[in-house]
Protein backbone atom coordinates (compact mmCIF):
# COMPACT_ATOMS: atom_id res chain seq x y z
CA UNK A 1 0.00 0.00 0.00
CA UNK A 2 1.30 2.98 -1.00
CA UNK A 3 1.20 6.02 1.70
CA UNK A 4 -0.18 8.64 -0.57
CA UNK A 5 -3.01 6.17 -1.16
CA UNK A 6 -3.77 6.02 2.58
CA UNK A 7 -3.56 9.91 2.46
CA UNK A 8 -6.09 9.97 -0.28
CA UNK A 9 -8.34 7.97 1.67
CA UNK A 10 -7.52 10.17 4.47
CA UNK A 11 -10.13 12.65 3.11
CA UNK A 12 -12.57 14.04 5.22
CA UNK A 13 -10.83 12.46 8.20
CA UNK A 14 -9.48 13.78 11.41
CA UNK A 15 -5.54 13.77 11.91
CA UNK A 16 -2.70 15.15 13.38
CA UNK A 17 0.10 16.77 11.54
CA UNK A 18 3.26 17.31 13.24
CA UNK A 19 5.91 19.60 11.15
CA UNK A 20 9.79 19.21 10.93
CA UNK A 21 9.56 22.58 13.11
CA UNK A 22 7.67 20.85 15.65
CA UNK A 23 4.61 22.60 15.56
CA UNK A 24 1.18 20.08 15.43
CA UNK A 25 -2.19 20.80 13.62
CA UNK A 26 -4.94 19.12 14.22
CA UNK A 27 -8.07 18.97 11.69
CA UNK A 28 -9.74 17.56 9.01
CA UNK A 29 -8.25 16.78 5.69
CA UNK A 30 -9.88 18.59 2.94
CA UNK A 31 -7.40 17.78 0.43
CA UNK A 32 -4.03 16.79 -1.12
CA UNK A 33 -2.03 16.06 -3.91
CA UNK A 34 1.42 14.11 -4.95
CA UNK A 35 3.57 16.32 -2.95
CA UNK A 36 1.74 16.20 0.41
CA UNK A 37 0.62 19.25 0.60
CA UNK A 38 -2.57 19.15 2.01
CA UNK A 39 -5.46 21.10 3.43
CA UNK A 40 -6.95 21.31 6.29
CA UNK A 41 -10.10 22.89 8.01
CA UNK A 42 -11.59 23.39 11.96
CA UNK A 43 -7.34 23.18 12.75
CA UNK A 44 -5.82 24.09 15.85
CA UNK A 45 -2.51 24.24 16.15
CA UNK A 46 -0.11 24.02 18.94
CA UNK A 47 3.26 25.31 19.08
CA UNK A 48 6.73 23.38 19.65
CA UNK A 49 6.56 23.07 23.27
CA UNK A 50 2.99 22.66 23.57
CA UNK A 51 2.38 26.34 25.13
CA UNK A 52 0.42 28.22 22.98
CA UNK A 53 -2.61 27.22 21.04
CA UNK A 54 -4.20 28.74 17.80
CA UNK A 55 -7.68 28.16 15.74
CA UNK A 56 -7.74 28.52 12.13
CA UNK A 57 -10.73 27.79 10.11
CA UNK A 58 -8.20 26.41 7.70
CA UNK A 59 -4.73 26.25 6.32
CA UNK A 60 -2.43 24.77 3.63
CA UNK A 61 0.83 23.29 4.60
CA UNK A 62 3.49 22.26 2.16
CA UNK A 63 4.04 18.31 2.00
CA UNK A 64 8.21 19.12 2.32
CA UNK A 65 7.34 20.09 6.09
CA UNK A 66 5.69 17.17 7.04
CA UNK A 67 7.40 15.48 9.96
CA UNK A 68 4.37 12.43 10.65
CA UNK A 69 0.75 12.58 9.87
CA UNK A 70 -1.28 10.14 12.40
CA UNK A 71 -4.45 8.68 10.90
CA UNK A 72 -7.51 7.14 12.59
CA UNK A 73 -7.21 3.35 12.38
CA UNK A 74 -10.43 2.60 10.37
CA UNK A 75 -8.71 4.27 7.56
CA UNK A 76 -6.33 1.77 6.43
CA UNK A 77 -9.15 -0.78 5.67
CA UNK A 78 -11.15 1.51 3.35
CA UNK A 79 -7.83 1.78 0.80
CA UNK A 80 -8.57 -1.55 1.04
CA UNK A 81 -11.51 -1.50 -0.81
CA UNK A 82 -11.30 1.88 -2.62
CA UNK A 83 -8.12 0.39 -4.48
CA UNK A 84 -9.93 -3.20 -5.19
CA UNK A 85 -13.02 -1.13 -6.83
CA UNK A 86 -10.95 1.45 -8.39
CA UNK A 87 -8.97 -1.68 -9.96
CA UNK A 88 -11.72 -3.59 -10.98
CA UNK A 89 -13.24 -0.45 -12.94
CA UNK A 90 -10.03 0.00 -14.59
CA UNK A 91 -9.73 -3.63 -16.02
CA UNK A 92 -13.16 -3.79 -16.89
CA UNK A 93 -12.68 -0.33 -19.18
CA UNK A 94 -9.30 -0.48 -20.30
CA UNK A 95 -8.76 -4.68 -20.45
CA UNK A 96 -4.71 -4.88 -20.52
CA UNK A 97 -3.85 -1.28 -20.88
CA UNK A 98 -4.56 -0.60 -16.92
CA UNK A 99 -1.46 -2.47 -15.40
CA UNK A 100 0.93 -0.34 -17.91
CA UNK A 101 -0.64 2.56 -17.27
CA UNK A 102 -0.40 2.01 -13.40
CA UNK A 103 3.56 1.30 -14.00
CA UNK A 104 3.71 4.71 -15.63
CA UNK A 105 1.97 6.34 -13.08
CA UNK A 106 4.20 7.48 -10.35
CA UNK A 107 2.27 7.44 -7.45
CA UNK A 108 -0.73 4.53 -8.97
CA UNK A 109 -2.75 2.93 -6.20
CA UNK A 110 -3.04 -0.96 -6.35
CA UNK A 111 -0.31 -3.32 -5.58
CA UNK A 112 -2.24 -5.37 -3.01
CA UNK A 113 -1.33 -8.52 -3.65
CA UNK A 114 0.47 -9.83 -0.23
CA UNK A 115 -2.02 -7.51 1.86
CA UNK A 116 -3.67 -10.16 4.71
CA UNK A 117 -7.62 -9.83 5.30
CA UNK A 118 -6.75 -8.31 8.57
CA UNK A 119 -9.40 -6.84 11.11
CA UNK A 120 -8.30 -4.35 13.19
CA UNK A 121 -8.58 -3.80 16.23
CA UNK A 122 -10.18 -0.47 17.47
CA UNK A 123 -8.61 -0.29 20.93
CA UNK A 124 -6.56 2.83 19.81
CA UNK A 125 -8.52 4.76 18.28
CA UNK A 126 -10.06 6.50 21.84
CA UNK A 127 -6.18 7.64 22.31
CA UNK A 128 -6.44 9.24 18.97
CA UNK A 129 -9.91 11.20 19.63
CA UNK A 130 -8.53 12.85 22.87
CA UNK A 131 -6.28 14.01 20.94
CA UNK A 132 -3.26 13.42 23.44
CA UNK A 133 -0.24 15.13 22.03
CA UNK A 134 2.74 11.96 21.14
CA UNK A 135 5.49 14.80 22.11
CA UNK A 136 5.76 16.51 25.56
CA UNK B 1 10.93 -1.16 -6.31
CA UNK B 2 12.30 0.89 -3.57
CA UNK B 3 15.23 -0.04 -1.05
CA UNK B 4 14.19 -3.52 -0.29
CA UNK B 5 12.08 -2.41 2.45
CA UNK B 6 9.09 -5.44 0.60
CA UNK B 7 10.24 -8.18 3.09
CA UNK B 8 9.49 -5.85 5.86
CA UNK B 9 6.10 -5.14 4.88
CA UNK B 10 3.61 -6.50 7.38
CA UNK B 11 6.21 -7.25 9.66
CA UNK B 12 7.05 -5.24 12.95
CA UNK B 13 9.67 -2.81 12.46
CA UNK B 14 11.71 -0.02 14.48
CA UNK B 15 11.71 3.52 12.68
CA UNK B 16 14.45 6.04 14.15
CA UNK B 17 13.75 9.35 12.90
CA UNK B 18 15.97 12.10 12.51
CA UNK B 19 14.35 14.01 15.40
CA UNK B 20 15.68 10.72 17.74
CA UNK B 21 12.59 9.21 18.55
CA UNK B 22 11.69 5.53 18.16
CA UNK B 23 8.43 4.43 17.32
CA UNK B 24 7.23 0.56 17.02
CA UNK B 25 4.95 -0.73 14.89
CA UNK B 26 3.21 -2.52 11.65
CA UNK B 27 4.93 -1.70 8.07
CA UNK B 28 2.06 -1.68 6.05
CA UNK B 29 3.45 0.20 3.16
CA UNK B 30 6.04 2.45 1.63
CA UNK B 31 7.13 4.81 -1.69
CA UNK B 32 10.17 5.60 -3.23
CA UNK B 33 10.89 8.62 -0.70
CA UNK B 34 10.61 6.34 2.30
CA UNK B 35 7.54 7.40 3.03
CA UNK B 36 6.43 4.47 5.61
CA UNK B 37 2.61 3.58 6.55
CA UNK B 38 2.95 2.76 10.29
CA UNK B 39 -0.19 0.10 11.63
CA UNK B 40 -0.76 -0.21 15.35
CA UNK B 41 2.29 1.68 16.52
CA UNK B 42 3.91 3.37 19.61
CA UNK B 43 6.93 5.27 20.57
CA UNK B 44 9.53 4.19 22.90
CA UNK B 45 10.19 7.29 25.20
CA UNK B 46 13.67 6.36 26.56
CA UNK B 47 14.83 8.10 29.89
CA UNK B 48 18.17 7.45 32.04
CA UNK B 49 15.91 8.27 35.35
CA UNK B 50 13.11 5.46 34.58
CA UNK B 51 12.47 2.14 32.74
CA UNK B 52 10.76 2.79 28.90
CA UNK B 53 7.69 4.41 28.48
CA UNK B 54 5.65 3.26 25.42
CA UNK B 55 2.84 5.56 24.27
CA UNK B 56 -0.12 4.10 22.11
CA UNK B 57 -0.20 6.17 18.98
CA UNK B 58 -2.11 3.91 16.27
CA UNK B 59 -1.45 4.62 12.71
CA UNK B 60 0.48 6.82 11.13
CA UNK B 61 2.08 8.05 7.92
CA UNK B 62 5.62 9.20 8.69
CA UNK B 63 7.57 11.26 5.85
CA UNK B 64 10.98 9.65 4.49
CA UNK B 65 12.42 13.18 4.77
CA UNK B 66 12.82 11.84 8.43
CA UNK B 67 13.65 8.24 8.49
CA UNK B 68 17.15 7.67 9.52
CA UNK B 69 16.82 3.83 10.42
CA UNK B 70 14.10 1.21 9.12
CA UNK B 71 15.01 -2.22 11.29
CA UNK B 72 13.11 -5.35 11.54
CA UNK B 73 12.04 -6.20 14.77
CA UNK B 74 12.29 -9.92 16.07
CA UNK B 75 8.89 -10.26 18.07
CA UNK B 76 10.32 -13.22 20.59
CA UNK B 77 13.25 -11.20 21.51
CA UNK B 78 11.65 -7.88 21.65
CA UNK B 79 8.79 -9.60 23.49
CA UNK B 80 11.41 -10.65 25.82
CA UNK B 81 12.56 -7.13 27.01
CA UNK B 82 11.42 -6.09 30.24
CA UNK B 83 11.10 -2.18 29.09
CA UNK B 84 10.00 -0.81 32.61
CA UNK B 85 13.54 -1.91 33.84
CA UNK B 86 15.51 -0.56 30.84
CA UNK B 87 17.59 2.76 31.40
CA UNK B 88 18.67 4.52 28.12
CA UNK B 89 19.84 8.24 27.29
CA UNK B 90 17.13 9.49 24.70
CA UNK B 91 18.47 9.50 21.01
CA UNK B 92 19.47 13.27 20.10
CA UNK B 93 18.56 15.03 17.07
CA UNK B 94 19.98 14.14 13.80
CA UNK B 95 21.47 17.91 12.96
CA UNK B 96 20.96 19.27 8.92
CA UNK C 1 -11.26 1.51 -37.95
CA UNK C 2 -13.37 4.41 -36.96
CA UNK C 3 -14.45 3.33 -34.02
CA UNK C 4 -10.84 2.76 -32.87
CA UNK C 5 -10.22 5.64 -33.58
CA UNK C 6 -12.87 7.02 -31.56
CA UNK C 7 -11.50 4.64 -28.63
CA UNK C 8 -8.62 6.55 -28.67
CA UNK C 9 -9.63 10.52 -28.32
CA UNK C 10 -11.78 8.92 -25.75
CA UNK C 11 -9.16 7.33 -23.93
CA UNK C 12 -6.73 10.62 -24.43
CA UNK C 13 -9.83 12.74 -23.23
CA UNK C 14 -9.90 11.27 -20.19
CA UNK C 15 -6.07 10.93 -19.87
CA UNK C 16 -5.56 14.72 -20.78
CA UNK C 17 -8.50 15.39 -17.88
CA UNK C 18 -6.70 13.09 -15.65
CA UNK C 19 -3.80 15.12 -16.26
CA UNK C 20 -5.64 18.42 -15.82
CA UNK C 21 -6.61 17.21 -12.23
CA UNK C 22 -3.17 16.54 -11.27
CA UNK C 23 -1.73 19.52 -12.23
CA UNK C 24 -4.13 22.01 -10.72
CA UNK C 25 -3.28 23.13 -7.67
CA UNK C 26 -5.28 22.20 -4.43
CA UNK C 27 -4.58 25.36 -3.08
CA UNK C 28 -6.91 27.86 -4.80
CA UNK C 29 -5.24 31.30 -3.75
CA UNK C 30 -7.66 33.38 -5.49
CA UNK C 31 -10.19 33.35 -2.87
CA UNK C 32 -7.60 34.97 -0.89
CA UNK C 33 -7.12 37.80 -3.11
CA UNK C 34 -7.44 41.49 -1.11
CA UNK C 35 -7.91 39.72 2.05
CA UNK C 36 -5.21 39.07 4.99
CA UNK C 37 -3.22 35.46 4.69
CA UNK C 38 -0.57 34.42 7.83
CA UNK C 39 2.22 33.00 5.87
CA UNK C 40 5.05 31.10 7.82
CA UNK C 41 8.06 30.38 6.28
CA UNK C 42 10.95 27.88 6.41
CA UNK C 43 13.42 28.59 9.55
CA UNK C 44 10.66 29.98 11.60
CA UNK C 45 9.86 33.64 10.29
CA UNK C 46 5.84 34.37 10.44
CA UNK C 47 4.37 37.42 8.38
CA UNK C 48 0.96 38.47 7.42
CA UNK C 49 -0.34 40.75 4.83
CA UNK C 50 -2.85 41.23 1.94
CA UNK C 51 -2.18 39.31 -0.59
CA UNK C 52 -1.89 41.28 -4.19
CA UNK C 53 -0.74 38.71 -6.22
CA UNK C 54 0.91 35.03 -6.64
CA UNK C 55 1.84 32.52 -8.91
CA UNK C 56 1.28 28.50 -9.10
CA UNK C 57 4.80 27.95 -7.41
CA UNK C 58 3.84 30.11 -4.29
CA UNK C 59 5.34 33.02 -4.86
CA UNK C 60 3.09 35.70 -3.19
CA UNK C 61 3.07 39.73 -3.03
CA UNK C 62 1.91 40.68 0.18
CA UNK C 63 0.80 44.50 1.45
CA UNK C 64 0.89 46.03 4.56
CA UNK C 65 2.80 42.73 5.54
CA UNK C 66 3.49 42.60 9.47
CA UNK C 67 6.39 40.24 10.51
CA UNK C 68 5.98 38.77 13.85
CA UNK C 69 9.45 38.90 15.62
CA UNK C 70 10.79 36.32 17.34
CA UNK C 71 13.00 35.39 20.52
CA UNK C 72 16.52 36.65 19.79
CA UNK C 73 17.98 32.86 21.18
CA UNK C 74 14.80 30.68 19.64
CA UNK C 75 14.23 30.81 16.05
CA UNK C 76 10.91 29.21 16.61
CA UNK C 77 9.49 31.40 19.69
CA UNK C 78 7.67 34.26 18.50
CA UNK C 79 7.62 37.27 21.08
CA UNK C 80 4.85 40.43 21.37
CA UNK C 81 7.14 42.65 18.53
CA UNK C 82 6.38 42.91 15.31
CA UNK C 83 7.69 44.78 12.52
CA UNK C 84 6.38 46.75 9.36
CA UNK C 85 7.60 45.18 6.17
CA UNK C 86 5.26 47.05 3.79
CA UNK C 87 4.87 45.61 0.06
CA UNK C 88 7.09 42.10 -0.24
CA UNK C 89 7.59 39.42 -2.39
CA UNK C 90 7.63 35.83 -0.92
CA UNK C 91 9.67 33.62 -2.14
CA UNK C 92 7.33 30.16 -2.79
CA UNK C 93 10.17 27.77 -2.09
CA UNK C 94 10.15 28.91 1.18
CA UNK C 95 6.40 28.83 2.46
CA UNK C 96 5.28 26.16 4.57
CA UNK C 97 2.06 27.06 5.26
CA UNK C 98 -0.73 29.49 5.02
CA UNK C 99 -4.18 30.11 6.66
CA UNK C 100 -7.00 33.33 6.67
CA UNK C 101 -5.90 35.39 9.01
CA UNK C 102 -9.62 36.03 9.40
CA UNK C 103 -10.53 33.39 11.99
CA UNK C 104 -7.60 32.80 13.27
CA UNK C 105 -7.15 33.54 17.26
CA UNK C 106 -4.57 32.43 20.03
CA UNK C 107 -7.13 29.85 22.40
CA UNK C 108 -6.27 28.24 25.62
CA UNK C 109 -5.24 24.66 25.95
CA UNK C 110 -8.26 23.26 24.01
CA UNK C 111 -6.88 19.22 25.12
CA UNK C 112 -7.08 19.94 28.79
CA UNK C 113 -10.68 19.26 29.18
CA UNK C 114 -10.55 15.86 26.99
CA UNK C 115 -7.40 14.73 29.27
CA UNK C 116 -9.70 14.68 32.21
Amino acid sequence: MLPLSLLRTAQNHPMLVELKNGETYNGHLVSCDNWMNINLREVICTSRDGDKFWRMPECYIRGSTIKYLRIPDEVIDMVKEETLVKNKQMRDQKGGRGGQNQRNRPAARGNFGNRPNKPQGGGQQKLFQKNKMPKQ
Amino acid sequence: MAAGLDSFVNHTVSIITSDGRNFIGTLKGYDQTINLILDESHERVYSTTTGVEQVMLGLHIIRGDNVALVGQVDEDIDNRLNLANMKAEPLNPVTH
Amino acid sequence: MASNDDKRKASNASQDQKEKKRKESILDLSKYLEKTIRVKFAGGREASGILKGYDPLLNLVLDNTLEYLRDTDDPYKLTEDTRELGLVVCRGTSVVLICPMDGMESIPNPFISQDQ
